[in-house]
């Protein structure tokens, strides 16, 4: 141990004092400007961790969901007539035929030209909490279809009414045509159509959580 | 300048990268509902990278005063303290000075050497217990911290041993 002379006495203690502070906030204010500028080590870009496959083509055998996420139709039905007497827009309900047979409804969507559908639901009780074991198959609302060569599905579209269901029209199409995720199908209005634009939802049946849910957004 | 005044540089080095550095994620999990949670709100289930000063903030954000206080204490306020008291309390030849009062902080913030990495510890630790299946993985940031920590611990036993 030594003892404190005039000579070793510090001659401004604050100021020296100052050195560590300086040090610690100089690297401090330096790593963060590197961080930001050149996206340094650090922080991690924290989106969706799968690969997805939006876009890619559907592939020979495989089970697919598939659901329309947006149906717009045009102002009048297929007669030129305001939809539901002009008080109301029509109340949108859709069906997926596939191989001739219906294989799935959707629910209705009230007072809308334009209507859509998430692909999800739960009826879910509180006693379903305490321990039910929910599966993503029981809350995909969607048909599911398999893809083959020159197969095709129906979209039934029909505006709901009390007395008669109206049809608002019918389209077949090509599953070639599809690919994952969003596909966006325009119509022109003709007598027997009164469909805009069908958005069609393709998703991978058996696929891992997290790639259905990027092809959702 | 001595081994002792470069070993308390270094120290400081490290505590600045180590306090804005990444430190800890933290991949929120909802147990069963994970996946349900994931597609109505999957923001909920981002994982998140925070760094100590991150975490101070975010603890004071929301409205925990009290623990941003501990952790700002002994995370920040205590080891630049600890550092700036060896960086006075050592000569040129980096021994310690023995001026009465100095040389008694110096000695007594010795015992507290590794008090910092005690808090990180415990904050790892309380969020690794999150329910859900939540897990909190520490980052390259954390080993920073405790090398500046190691570092600080270091510097008071070197000191000594270069008292005549």
């Amino acid at each position: 141990m030594t003892h404190i002379s005039d000579f070793d006495a510090p001659k401004k203690p604050w100021l020296r004092l100052m050195v560590p502070i300086l040090i610690v906030l100089g690297f401090a204010v330096l790593f963060v400007i590197m961080d930001q500028n050149g996206k340094a080590p650090g922080r991690e870009d924290q989106g969706p961790t799968g690969k997805s496959p939006m876009g890619a083509k559907l592939q020979e055998g495989q089970t697919y969901y598939l659901f329309a996420s947006e149906i717009e139709l045009y102002p009048t039905n297929l007669k030129n007539d305001a939809w539901d007497g002009g008080k109301n827009g029509p109340d949108i309900r859709y069906r997926i035929l596939w191989q001739g047979n219906q294989v799935f409804e959707s629910e209705e969507k009230e007072d809308s030209l334009i209507a859509d559908w998430s692909g999800l639901s739960l009826d879910l009780e509180w006693t379903d909490l305490m321990g039910k074991s929910i599966s993503p198959d029981e809350a995909i609302k969607a048909a599911r279809i398999r893809y083959e060569k020159g197969g095709l599905v129906e979209v039934e579209v029909e505006d709901d009414d009390v007395a008669d269901d109206d049809e608002a029209g019918r389209a077949e199409i090509q599953l070639k045509d599809l690919r994952l995720g969003r596909n966006e199908i325009p119509f022109e209005k003709t007598s027997v159509n009164a469909v805009r634009r069908i958005n069609l939802r393709v998703l991978p049946h058996g696929s891992a959580i997290r790639d259905l849910v990027d092809l959702m957004k | 300048m001595s081994r002792i005044h470069l070993l308390i540089l270094l120290s400081s080095a490290l505590l600045g990268v180590g306090l804005v550095a990444p430190t800890l994620t933290i991949r929120p999990q909802a147990g069963e509902f994970s996946w349900l949670v994931e597609i109505l709100a999957p923001e909920e289930l981002v994982p998140s990278t925070y760094s100590i000063v991150g975490v101070i903030r975010e603890l004071y954000l929301i409205g925990d005063v009290f623990l941003a206080g501990v952790l700002g204490l002994f995370s920040i306020v205590f080891p630049v303290f600890k550092l700036c008291l060896y960086w006075l309390g050592t000569d040129r030849s980096g021994s310690l000075i023995s001026s009465g009062s100095l040389y008694e902080w110096t000695t007594r913030a010795s015992k507290f050497s590794m008090a910092e990495v005690f808090v990180l510890a415990l904050v790892i630790l309380s969020v690794k217990a999150l329910p859900g299946g939540s897990s909190a993985t520490m980052e390259w940031g954390a080993y920073v911290f405790v090398g500046s920590a190691l570092g600080a611990m270091l510097i008071p036993t070197l000191a000594r041993k270069n008292e005549p």
